[in-house]
Formats: structure tokens, C-alpha cells, sequence
């Protein structure tokens, strides 16, 4: 630190300056949710920065081992709220496989689209709400309009218009409701179509421009470094996608379809051009899974379970690709009704940890654009 | 400039549009019947089975009972006992909306309605008891038609199975006579 | 690097309670109507969106449902510019003295609407050893709306509640409450009577 001196003559003394510290947070109108912040500013400067995390911290892990799967689930869905259905994903797919359960085909493919519409949803929100922290208010309108229209195929089939809780080991809750996926194919198409919009209203204006591009640029290295996954580290050119890397439910099958999206630049307008392009990527995904489980042949989407579950004793990884990034669940049973232990491996956190490399050297009016275009959810950094 | 006057546009079209709000106190939102948003009881399919209330995740439904006699109909029966509901409650301060009591609960006695409208000033009102429950009974819409791929419900698959078990048993039943006819 | 200045010595100062002039008794009934539908119609609201319930609060406040209509304005800068305080999502224990203390820099009269579950009484983590069970153990409420999330119709229902309550209100009553939040507004729950006969 540097010491306060107190000049006495006329010197470059007296112009030295102590270094201020500054909180932001954990209530503030620029990050969403409670995030805190500690910099150390020199000037306009920052000088280092320090996430304060756990003031959204509900220990979800803790009270995992005293839930059984199906109460897991619904649990599991809240602590990244913008992406409730992926989150699921990862507790039945590490419990189906443990199970050793093969889950029908109609199940799968919805599942799929889903997800798929989850992701979209969750776009949307950083799409709206990351040029609201730069100053532009109107995006956010366009975007929870499109909202509202994903939201409400997805309030059809299963009641809940954030948290769906329509996963179940073994499958879905209950069958698509009749005609919906031809809601789907409508809502899908009008969000498509107004896109463009967004895209107009954004991405063209020269302030947003200059206040994103070239700053807060992160390399492949941080990003192997601090575990960055999902778009962050895409749009620094690391082109990682378990949906094709490593793919699970239906993506196998999706390829032709599924672009991942990346970036080289890695600064924030990268990163908001590659929320963006996903999402479009997402829409087509979107169509596919439709017109696949329209010429599925007739069947369940569950299986019938026993009246008590009980995982075999062992223990198992399950990773998905999350709206925002890897996230695992690390499962260990000891053949109870109950996990022994139920790990989770959010993306947020990693994401968000590596602000401390981001932020130094960076002035205080970048700071907001560098922490929106991190597109962290908080609930998923504290758990 | 070029990009301000583009999204200056995307406004321009917007303006032109029907406005999206809806005016909420005046219209009503149309809800979906799979909506979640208030649990109905009907009390007369309620066995006190407690299924409900130990699978909730929140233990947020309290049940009080107690045992009946049924004398016995005939002389030399066995007396019968029953289970009589005395108290049903949701508390909805503290429910998470899952919907796992509604799914577990073996007798069709708790539905989903889409019904939304009780914020109250006094947090004990929002536990709401049996009758209120059963009000909320004649809100609750009737299930979606399921897709076309979907499977046939339950009922229709075991009749199917009763069908073609009872063809193949007549049929064995047929060539069984048949046999009998040819070699006396 | 320890850059946290040496704490300095603070006694707490008690601030006076909030209190009404003397004249306020004069004052017609048509004065409070009038101030009552003043403060029921321009609610500037600052939110406290902790979780999932805070993303249905925005949702709440754009196109499609816009509570604007209702004239609740959301834009409030700060606590000290806002009339009503929307609270949603978990409470957590390390959030809850940052909650109060903006509580108290709201200038009066202010109202708080409990928006979810996690609000009302903790929700899904009813049984979590770091969350506030129900932030009207930290600050008095006047709206509870239920939901895990709630709708954001149900959120516009319980503004509609609330602009009911102040068009009634009457300042001299609210504020003889002399309790502090925390202390108990009513008797504790009491567990059901046994039947007769019962013997456990």
C-alpha cells in the first residue's frame, strides 16, 4: 500500500495520493443481484478488485442430502433462476445414470427442445439487461417482449413460468399438451423474426460500441486458467461445447444443426455478439427438436418409477452446457433415498472469478461493462 | 450516426405497433390449465393417507384426523374404523409451487388451479384451511388434450390388454374344440 | 494489504421515533383523503431483488405488464427517494442487516411488499442454516404476495392491496405503533387441542 505522505514543501509529494477503496454492491443498481465488489482505485484507476461473494449464499448443497431426487429437482432449479430447466437437466441425468436408465425417445427430444428454449430465455435477459447497465433502456423492453412469448409455451406444458420443475428421473412430468409444439414453432418464429430489432436497436449504435469493444478483453489462458466456460470463454476463442464435445440428450443427433458460436477477440462486444448469435443458433435448435418430435412414433415420455428411489450405491459426474457455462453435478450415493452428497459445479462462480485479472488497470466507468458482459447470475455464484 | 438512426427506427416501427400491456386489474390474463398457482382440495376424495404432506419438500400442509368406528353391517362382522379429515391446510407463505403433493396424492383429492389472486397484509390468512381449499375446487379447469404421439392413457391400454387377452383366450378356447371335434 | 481504516470508536445514536405534529389533529379528513391518494397513486418503489423473484419484479415493470399504470414508479435512485420497498427473493443472513438499515434510510411513510416464498418466510429454504426465515423478522410488512415465483399479475394484485390500505389510512394509527419489527405483533401459534380421550 502505498503510504500517506505529507508534503511540506511544493513537490510531487504533495500530489501523491493514497489509494481509495471503494465498495459496489451488494446492492446496486448496476450489478444484478447482490454481488459485492471490493476495488482499490487509484484515481479513475482500478488498482485491484476483489469479488465479495455468499451474500446469496442459501447452502442448497447442504439441504441436497436431506431431499430425495424428486425434491432435489425442484430445488436444483432455483439456484441459477434464469436457466431452471438445464439446471434439472443435470440432477436426472446424473441420477438416470446411476440408475442405469434409459429414458424414452419422445422424452429425450423434448427435453432437448426445452433446454433449448431455457437457453433462449436466458439470453434474452442478458441481451435486455446488459445494454440497461451501459445506459440504453430500451433493449430490455424488446427483450422480456420476447420473453413473455417463450414463456408462455413454456408456463403450457408445465405450469411454472420460471421454474418449470418438468423433470423427473426417468423422464418428463406429463406429455406435451396437444397443439403445442405448433405454439412452439409460432413463438420460436416471432421471436426470430424480432430479433432483428434487438439487433438494431444494439449492436449498430456506435456508443455501445465504444464503450464494449476492446474493453476488458480476456485470453485463453485466463480462460483455461479460471475454468471460464459457456460464451465468456467462447468469445475468447476457446471453442468448447459439451453439446458437441461431449453430447448429451438428443445433440448427438443435432449436430448438422448446432453451430457453436466463438469470437477471437474477447473483449465485451465479443461476448455480447456471441450471447446473440447463440441465440439464433438456439432458435434453429429449437425448430429441429419440433419437427423431430412430430414424426417420433407414439410412446411415454417416463418411465414408471418405484414407489421409493434409491440410487446404487457409487457415485457419478454429470456435466451439461448451461446457458452461462459448464455445470456439474457430482453425485455420490450411498444407495439411500437421499444423496450422500450432491456437488455443484456452477458456472457463475468461475466466471465471476476472474474479474480480479479483468478489472485492474481498467478505469471505473468500464467497470460495469466489463462486470454485465460476464453474464452471471448470482444465485448460481453462491449457491 | 448511422446505428442511432437505425435503432431510432426499430423504435419508429415499434411505435406503430399495437401496444403489448395488458391491463391487468380490468382483464383477466388467460392462463394455461396446467398453470400453477393456488391448490385446490377435494375434500371427498381425501383419504388422510398423509401422502402429500410427507413428500412436500416444505412441510408446508398440515393434516389433523382422527379414527371413526364403522359399526358393522352385518351381526358377526368385524367394526370398521375410517378416517375423518378434521383439518387440511396449505400454508402458501411458505410453499415452493412444486406441485409434488398434487402429483403423489393417490386419490385425485389436490389439483392445480391457475388462480393467483391472494396477497393479503396478514401472513396468517395465507394459510388457507380446508373450506377455503375447497373453494378453490370450482376454479380449477379441466386437463389439456395431450398431443397426438403421446401415450394412450392408462385406462385404455389395460382394456386393450383385457381385449386382446380375452380374443386370444377365446380363440385358444375355439381350437381346444376344434381339436375335440376332429379326434373324438 | 490492509487497506480497511483502523474502525473508529461509534456510539450508536438513538434516532427520535417518527412522530406527528401537534396540529395533525386539526387537520379535515379531506386533507388526509387528498394526501392518501397522493401517496396511493405515485409509489416510487425501490427494489430489493435478491433471486428469482426479482427477475418476475422486472417483468412486472415491462411492456407487458408495466405497473406504471398502477403508479408505481420504479425508477427511485436510492432508498431515501422511494416510498415502498419491494423485497424479493431469499433473505440470506449476511443480506439481512444491509436490508434493514436501507429500510431505515426509506423516509416515511413507507410501506414494504414481501414479494415470494423466500420473503414470506424462507420458502424452499425453510430449513437452511444462512437464511433470514421471512424478512418480517427484519422489517414490518404490509403486503404479503405468495408465489414461488409469484405471477407478475399476482405482484400487481398486491399493489392493488396495498393502494387499498393507504386510501384508509390514517397516519395518526400508523404510527402509534410503538413495537419494533422484530418483537412479536401477535401470540405464538398454539398447538391444536387434543380430543378428548387422546391419550398421548
Amino acid at each position: 500500500m502505498t503510504a500517506r505522505t505529507v508534503g511540506v514543501g511544493i513537490g510531487a509529494d504533495q500530489l501523491d495520493t493514497t489509494d481509495m477503496v471503494l465498495n459496489i454492491g451488494p446492492q446496486h443498481p448496476s450489478t444484478h443481484g447482490v454481488l459485492r465488489l471490493r476495488l482499490v482505485l487509484d484515481g479513475e484507476r482500478i488498482v485491484s478488485a476483489e469479488p465479495i461473494v455468499g451474500y446469496m449464499h442459501r447452502g442448497a448443497e447442504k439441504l441436497f442430502e436431506v431431499r430425495d431426487y424428486r425434491q432435489i429437482v425442484m430445488l436444483a432449479n432455483r439456484h441459477d433462476w434464469l436457466s431452471a430447466f438445464a439446471n434439472e437437466l443435470g440432477v436426472v441425468l446424473a441420477v438416470e445414470r446411476m440408475l442405469g436408465m434409459e429414458v424414452p425417445q419422445r422424452a429425450v427430444w423434448a427435453r432437448t427442445l426445452l433446454a433449448e428454449l431455457n437457453r433462449v430465455l436466458n439470453h434474452l435477459m442478458f441481451l435486455g439487461s446488459y445494454p440497461l447497465e451501459l445506459g440504453a433502456i430500451t433493449p430490455i423492453f424488446h427483450a422480456f417482449r420476447e420473453r413473455e412469448e417463450i414463456q408462455a409455451v413454456m408456463e403450457e406444458i408445465s405450469g411454472g413460468r420460471m421454474h418449470f420443475m418438468f423433470n423427473r428421473v426417468g423422464g418428463l412430468k406429463e406429455d406435451l399438451p396437444a397443439g403445442w409444439i405448433g405454439r412452439v414453432r409460432h413463438a420460436v418464429a416471432t421471436v426470430r423474426t424480432r430479433l432483428s430489432g434487438l439487433d438494431d436497436l444494439v449492436s449498430g449504435n456506435e456508443i455501445f460500441r465504444a464503450r464494449t469493444r476492446g474493453v476488458g478483453v480476456l485470453t485463453p489462458a485466463l480462460v483455461a486458467a479460471y475454468g471460464v466456460s459457456g460464451p465468456i470463454a467462447r468469445a475468447s476463442g476457446v471453442d468448447f461445447d459439451l453439446r458437441r464435445d461431449e453430447p448429451y440428450l438428443a445433440y448427438g443427433e443435432l449436430a448438422d444443426v448446432l453451430r457453436v458460436v466463438t469470437r477471437e477477440e474477447g473483449d465485451c462486444l465479443a461476448r455480447f455478439e456471441c450471447l446473440l448469435e447463440q441465440v439464433h443458433v438456439s432458435l434453429d435448435l429449437a425448430d429441429a427438436c419440433c419437427d423431430r418430435l412430430d414424426e417420433l412414433p407414439q410412446g411415454p415420455v417416463n418411465l414408471r418409477l418405484p414407489k421409493v428411489l434409491k440410487a446404487p450405491e457409487g457415485h457419478t459426474y454429470a456435466w451439461t452446457e448451461n446457458p452461462l457455462g459448464l455445470n456439474g453435478y457430482y453425485l455420490v450415493s450411498r444407495g439411500e433415498k437421499t444423496p450422500w452428497r450432491l456437488k455443484l459445479r456452477s458456472a457463475s462462480y468461475n466466471n465471476v472469478q476472474v474479474l480480479t485479472e479483468l478489472l485492474p488497470g481498467c478505469l471505473i466507468a468500464d467497470m460495469v461493462a466489463i462486470l454485465g458482459s460476464l453474464f452471471f447470475v448470482v444465485g448460481d455464484i453462491d449457491k | 450516426m448511422k446505428g442511432l438512426a437505425k435503432g431510432l427506427a426499430v423504435t419508429l416501427k415499434t411505435l406503430t405497433k399495437r401496444s403489448v400491456t395488458q391491463s391487468y386489474p380490468e382483464v383477466l390474463p388467460e392462463l394455461p390449465p396446467r398453470s400453477r398457482g393456488v391448490i385446490a382440495l377435494f375434500e371427498e376424495n381425501c383419504t388422510v393417507c398423509m401422502l402429500c404432506a410427507r413428500e412436500c419438500p416444505d412441510w408446508c400442509i398440515y393434516i389433523d384426523s382422527h379414527k371413526e368406528v364403522v359399526p358393522a353391517r352385518e351381526p358377526g362382522a368385524r367394526d370398521r374404523t375410517r378416517n375423518v379429515l378434521d383439518r387440511f391446510a396449505i400454508d402458501y407463505a411458505l410453499c415452493m409451487y412444486c406441485g409434488i403433493c398434487v402429483e403423489v396424492c393417490p386419490f385425485d383429492a389436490l389439483f392445480w388451479s391457475p388462480e393467483f389472486e391472494y396477497a393479503t397484509d396478514d401472513i396468517l390468512e395465507l394459510t388457507h384451511e380446508k373450506d377455503k381449499l375447497r373453494e378453490w375446487m370450482w376454479t380449477v379447469p379441466p386437463p389439456p388434450a395431450l398431443d397426438e404421439h403421446a401415450e394412450d392413457p392408462k385406462e385404455l391400454i389395460q382394456a386393450r390388454k383385457a381385449v386382446e387377452k380375452a380374443e386370444k383366450a377365446a380363440a385358444a378356447a375355439r381350437a381346444a374344440a376344434a381339436k375335440a371335434e376332429e379326434n373324438p | 494489504m490492509d487497506l480497511t481504516p483502523a474502525p473508529v470508536e461509534r456510539t450508536p445514536v438513538d434516532l427520535p421515533p417518527p412522530r406527528l405534529g401537534v396540529l395533525s389533529r386539526l387537520a379535515p379528513d379531506p386533507v388526509r383523503l387528498v394526501l392518501n391518494w397522493g401517496r396511493r397513486y405515485s409509489l416510487w418503489v425501490f427494489n430489493f431483488g435478491l433471486a428469482c423473484c426479482a427477475i418476475e419484479f422486472i417483468a412486472s415493470s415491462m411492456a407487458k405488464h408495466d405497473f406504471i399504470r398502477l403508479g408505481v414508479i420504479p425508477f427511485a435512485p436510492g432508498p431515501r427517494q422511494a416510498d415502498l420497498m419491494v423485497v424479493s427473493g431469499t433473505v440470506s443472513d449476511k443480506m439481512a442487516p444491509a436490508i434493514k438499515r436501507l429500510y431505515e434510510q426509506m423516509p416515511e411513510p413507507k410501506y414494504v411488499i414481501s414479494f415470494g416464498s423466500c420473503a414470506n418466510c424462507g420458502g424452499p429454504y425453510w430449513d437452511s442454516y444462512c437464511v433470514t426465515k421471512g424478512v418480517d423478522q427484519i422489517v414490518p410488512v404490509d403486503v404479503y404476495v405468495p408465489g414461488c415465483p409469484p405471477r407478475p399479475e399476482a405482484l400487481l394484485q398486491g399493489i392493488l392491496k396495498l393502494q387499498e390500505r393507504i386510501a384508509v389510512e390514517n397516519p395518526a394509527a400508523r404510527y402509534a405503533r410503538k413495537l419494533p419489527a422484530a418483537a412479536l405483533g401477535r401470540p405464538l401459534v398454539a398447538p391444536p387441542t387434543p380430543p378428548a380421550g387422546d391419550a398421548r
